[in-house]
């Protein structure tokens, strides 16, 4: 376990330093000249170069990645070519926002596709497993940021019951949770009701109810744990998604995570912002790819064992 | 027992969803932007409580629609939306409510005119900034000389200044001695914020993040897109009603429009104008607009349309296949307004140019043929930047469809301001015609600069130089008004770029904030605003 433990860790050292190198040089090739965009169109050349000279991307593109990796081993990441302002500080004041809108919506739209991904497996082709399919075409239809635009215009403005934006309390996380849960639902219904159609047809849970094990326990424990297995790398993936920002959502709700930070900071070409955020979601992404894979194991013992081998 | 355990989960889980949907008490307090909760501000939507009247809500907050581009540091930028803060946490010397009127005392309160580069200004005794130190003539020399280059430290803003060094006659008396006559000096000093001697001397890394000014506001939350001041209690015209006044960029306009109505906002900058119908549709709301003094044109870059650079009758014919009054009504509405002069409405001496240049297809036809190019000629790149200027993409296409017509063969290039701001700077750029605005403070020198050899939109006219020159150096009234006619008068006959129309500038407001003076060179002025409950 250590080994595969440190093993890891070097990989997503890896991958964590391959992203902010890319991002690094990405954005000072490809992107432009941040000091064009903060004067006018068209400003003389030395007065564009004193705006280089004050956010640093007069230098050598070389020289400046050696500022910027030396930084991060200080846990220095910057400073704000708009203001100033600590990109880390910055960074970390986003983070815990963004985590939170990130757990409570895993555990709502869980909670929801068990709910409805069971019951739809339980009696295929019934009632309930028709309207819970129709839920799910109709959710993937649904375009977030129209969704969001039409319960703020209903829920805020119409009826005064929830905050339109701004992160001001529990009423907040409502609209959000939803929004994000109807784009993350229909994909972990339709993978709960696949895996434990195709789990309650096994040997193992034929013989579990010849056994006489009540058929709530058969579904939940001999039925839900193997069918569980790609359910939690979905979990895993969304989650690293929502953790690394979920733009459209964190933008039209005002809400004050990593991907309003960084959406705003792509806007200005606010190089040392986009990094900080883009940092964040990377090592985001492969903790929790981490964590999946450490579930997986505890789950399957297949797995722990080729682990070992 | 291992049931009883998923059980528990179960409902840990429901139970942490059902929080999330509560309708609990909000605390007061509200994260938004880049704000935590410890230290984000009171908003409009604290709950009263039952035992203790209701506090009298004097909080207000401001949707703007363009980021904050820079830091504090004094005269080293040229945002429109820093300047626009600025005038809330500092003062000026003097102050320009009517950019086509006198200016008006605000530190300075009366000046009199020594010779044709010197100015004498009797200064206000009772001013202290927000640190609590008192100002005098010390700061408005070391502010003047910083802001105009004539000190060792290079500032963006000098280029709109000629070099004025000032000496002190008295702690409260200055003369300002210009290196040359300089008549756009009014409404450059409202350009210039004044900032303690003592902090440009000794505190210049701090003020980058924490301005001194001695404004009605002073800033006490500096997030890169929220800033959040209060009431400046020792301001010396009283303090301010609103006694915290916050301004956060948000870039969407319909979530600006969605908080307005919702409650969670009080002023909202830059209504387009697919919202004017909801917003004028509200009891409670109203709308704000005015012709700004920023001119959106086609802009084209000297050298990619070689024709262009060499033929007056081709641009004759460009401009005369434009429908300029449909663009306005049809599309940008709101307070924009036809250009008629490559100076603003309310720019100091506007004149209305002649001919008006109508859309006459039949004549820009001809004008065509005149220059040779009867066909239309080649083929040009027309760039727009989606989510700048209103409707820039309508406005794009109608132009491209009438200047089709006409026989022209422009190439529509939509993409993101970043990209065609980069397009314009590359040696490399393909494109040839911008849609893009240029705004400025209202003197006809400071808008008319644009057009000058100091910027990349100057096609080497001498002529030209010449007027935006003597636009600066004169400063005897009268002939400063036939310069600026005449300026006008030339650069609409040689029309380098294709004036379109002048900005429409449209907030919406609670009608619970009154007095909200809203300018036309878009600056939005919350002091002395009152709150209405």
């Amino acid at each position: 376990m250590l080994k595969f433990t440190l093993r890891r860790t070097a990989q997503m050292a890896i991958v964590v330093f391959g992203v902010v190198t890319l991002v690094f040089f990405i954005l000072r090739i490809a992107s432009g000249d941040p000091a064009n965009l903060m004067n006018p169109p068209g400003q003389q050349e030395e007065l564009v170069q004193l705006t280089r000279e004050k956010i640093g991307t007069d230098r050598p593109i070389p020289m400046q990645y050696v500022e910027y990796l030396t930084g991060l081993t200080r846990g220095d990441l910057g400073k704000s070519f708009h203001g100033g302002q600590p990109v880390l500080d910055e960074v970390l004041k986003a983070l815990p926002n963004t985590a939170m809108l990130a757990a409570v919506t895993i555990l709502f739209s869980s909670t929801v596709a068990l709910i409805l991904g069971i019951g739809a497996a339980l009696r295929p082709n019934g009632v309930f497993d028709r309207g819970v399919l129709v839920y799910v075409s109709l959710a993937l239809a649904t375009p977030s940021f129209w969704l969001a635009i039409v319960l703020i215009l209903f829920f805020s403005v119409r009826l005064g019951w929830l905050p339109a934006i701004d992160l001001e309390g529990p009423k907040s996380f409502v609209l959000p949770v939803i929004t994000l849960s109807v784009a993350l639902t229909p994909v972990l219904i339709r993978t709960i009701r696949q895996s434990l159609l195709e789990t309650l047809g096994d040997q193992h849970v034929r013989a579990a109810r010849a056994r006489g094990i009540p058929e709530q326990r058969v579904i939940l424990v001999h039925g839900l744990k193997m069918a569980a297995l790609p359910l939690v790398t979905l979990i895993g993936l969304q989650l690293g998604l929502i953790l690394a920002g979920s733009y459209v959502v964190e933008v039209i709700f005002n809400w004050p995570g990593i991907g309003k930070l960084t959406l705003d900071a792509v806007a200005g070409r606010n190089f040392p912002m986009i990094q900080g955020g883009v940092l964040v979601a990377a090592v985001a992404f492969v903790i929790v790819n981490f964590f999946v894979d450490l579930t997986y194991a505890a789950l399957d013992p297949r797995i722990r064992l080729a682990q070992n081998d | 027992m291992r049931r009883k355990r998923q059980l528990t989960v179960l409902v840990f889980v429901l139970a942490l969803t059902a929080a999330a949907c509560t309708s609990a008490e909000d605390d007061g307090t509200t994260t938004t932007g880049e704000g935590t909760g410890t230290t984000a501000a009171t908003t409009t939507t604290a709950a009263p409580t039952t035992t203790e009247p209701a506090a009298e809500d004097t909080s207000v907050r401001f949707l703007i629609a363009e980021n904050f581009w820079a830091d504090w540091d004094p005269y080293q930028h040229t945002a429109q939306s820093q300047s626009r803060i600025e005038a809330q946490i500092f003062d000026y010397l003097v102050d320009n409510p009517d950019t086509d009127a006198p200016s008006v005392p605000m530190l300075a309160t009366e000046w009199t005119q020594v010779d044709d580069r010197t100015w004498e200004f009797k200064l206000r005794e009772d001013v202290i900034f927000h640190d609590g130190s008192a100002f005098d003539a010390e700061d408005v020399k070391a502010s003047i000389e910083r802001a105009s280059g004539a000190t060792d430290v290079e500032t963006l803003q000098a280029g709109d200044w000629i070099v004025t060094n000032v000496e002190i006659i008295d702690p409260f008396t200055v003369r300002l001695v210009s290196d040359e006559p300089f008549a756009p000096l009014f409404a450059q000093l409202r350009n210039t914020i004044i900032v303690s001697a003592d902090d440009l001397a000794n505190n210049a890394e701090e003020i980058k993040t924490q301005p001194n000014g001695t404004g009605a506001f002073r800033l006490i939350e500096n997030g890169p897109t929220r800033k959040v001041m209060e009431a400046n209690p020792d301001y010396w015209q009283g303090p301010a009603q609103i006694q915290s006044l916050t301004w956060e960029f948000i870039q969407d306009p319909d979530t600006r429009l969605s908080a307005l109505l919702a409650g969670q906002a009080d002023v909202i900058d830059r209504v387009p104008p697919q919202h004017l119908q909801v917003i004028d549709g509200s009891d409670n709301l109203e709308l704000n607009s005015v012709t700004g003094i920023e001119s959106v044109n086609l802009w084209v870059a000297p050298g990619r349309l070689p024709i262009w650079d060499e033929t007056p009758a081709f641009r004759q014919a460009m401009m005369l296949s434009i429908d300029r009054e449909s663009l306005v009504t049809g599309l940008v509405q709101g307070g924009s307004a036809v250009a008629t002069s490559f100076l603003p409405t309310k720019t100091l001496y506007h004149q209305e140019g002649d001919p008006a240049y109508s859309r006459d297809v039949e004549a820009a036809k001809a004008l065509l043929a005149e220059a040779g190019v009867p066909d239309g000629g080649p083929e040009f790149e027309l760039w727009v930047a989606s989510g700048f200027l209103p409707r820039a993409e309508e406005v794009g296409a109608a132009i491209v469809a009438n200047l089709e017509e006409v026989g022209f063969k422009p190439k529509l290039v939509v993409t993101d301001l970043s990209a065609m701001i980069d397009d314009i700077f590359s040696e490399d750029g393909t494109g040839a015609v911008y849609h893009l605005s240029w705004s400025s403070n209202g003197d006809p020198f400071n808008h008319a600069f644009v057009y000058s050899e100091t910027f990349a939109w100057y096609f080497g006219d001498e002529r030209l130089q010449e007027l935006i020159d003597l636009s600066a150096t004169t400063t005897d009234p009268a002939e400063r008004e036939k310069v600026v006619q005449d300026l006008q008068a030339y650069l609409w006959d040689q029309l380098w770029h294709v004036p379109l129309y002048n900005s429409d500038l449209t907030i919406a407001n609670n009608t619970r904030l009154q007095g909200l003076d809203v300018r036309p060179n878009f600056e939005t002025v919350f002091y002395p605003a009152s709150i209405n409950e």
